[in-house]
């Protein structure tokens, strides 16, 4: 009985246009209003952090990298009789080439923190392992990592390397061709053994001059990590033009 | 809630209109400038390093 009287009850309201405009709706149907409003507020919100973590991190990120490359570049430009030896790491020691990951080239400073990972730049290791930067010239293993995804994305296309491709390495005197010779594909973020300087795991078991990328796996998660290795080919000196080695022609 | 907003913004349909475009804009920006930057190193999407930790 009572069912069938809301029922007519409602039929009533709908059929009959609200006699006042302003009436106040009840206290459930108020809850139920707010509480949708809330939840739409949380979809665009979560809506508004994809945009802003995909896209706006990029547009931040690549303003400061490009700021900071130039002024490694000028640099360059002015301390080109200082002699060598002139190791200035504070701004960026080089630049990453990486024709499969077509990204242009990557500004390598030190550390992997995300105040110097933000900037859209590459990061080599300070912390669990040293990286052996390549001007060194010792044997060891000069690992850097970026980010997949924001803040410049700059090893987003990691997974387009394959083995025998190029990575180049410039500094202010040399360019530095390295070969990828091995890859692993995912792997824990706990497995700090990929930074060594002989890592076992790409197959090598004599200390040489190697190079490993690390970025997140799989794409926009940090649930794994991407690792490429790659080898010492040969070092090129820079010339007045700085020409580009073959490698980054094709 | 945001019936509530319109109610209580001043001016006719259009004024509420713009004041509402102000009170968006400035909720985003507030968001991209402040409240992302803060939350994203919490969310598990962008640790890119190996590490012991």
């Amino acid at each position: 009985m009572a069912a069938t009287a809301d029922e007519t009850d409602e039929t009533t309201d709908a059929s009959e246009p609200d006699p006042e405009p302003r009436r106040r709706p009840g206290r459930i149907a108020l809850t139920v209003s707010v509480f949708g409003e809330l939840l739409i507020t949380a979809g665009v919100l979560l809506g508004l952090f994809v945009v802003y973590s995909l896209w706006w991190t990029n547009v931040i990120a690549d303003r400061k990298a490009d700021r900071q490359a130039g002024k490694v570049r000028e640099h360059w430009a002015q301390g080109q009789d200082s002699g060598p030896g002139a190791l200035d790491t504070k701004d960026g020691i080089g630049f990453l080439h990486v024709p499969a990951m077509d990204n242009g080239e990557v500004l390598v400073e030190k550390g992997t923190g995300t105040d110097v990972l933000n900037d859209g730049v590459a990061g080599y290791y300070t912390d669990p392992v040293k990286a052996t930067l390549p001007m060194t010239g010792k044997k060891g293993n000069f690992a850097v990592a970026a980010h997949r995804d924001g803040h410049g994305a700059k090893f987003h296309n990691i997974d387009q390397l394959e083995e025998g491709d190029p990575i180049v390495f410039e500094t202010r005197d040399d360019w530095y061709v390295y070969k990828v010779y091995s890859i692993l594909p995912e792997t824990s973020k706990y497995n700090v053994k990929v930074l060594s300087s002989v890592p076992e795991e790409s197959g090598k078991e004599k200390p040489g001059r190697y190079i490993t990328l690390t970025t997140c796996t799989p794409v926009y998660t940090s649930r794994y990590r991407y690792v490429v290795w790659g080898e010492l080919v040969r070092v090129q000196k820079v010339d007045s033009e700085r020409t580009p080695p073959k490698e980054l022609l094709d | 809630m945001y019936g509530w907003i319109w109610r209580h913004l001043p001016g006719n349909a259009w004024v509420k209109a713009v004041i509402s475009l102000v009170l968006v804009l400035a909720v985003i920006y507030v968001l991209f400038q402040y409240v992302f930057p803060w939350a994203e190193p919490l969310l598990p999407f962008n640790d890119v390093t190996v590490d012991n930790q």
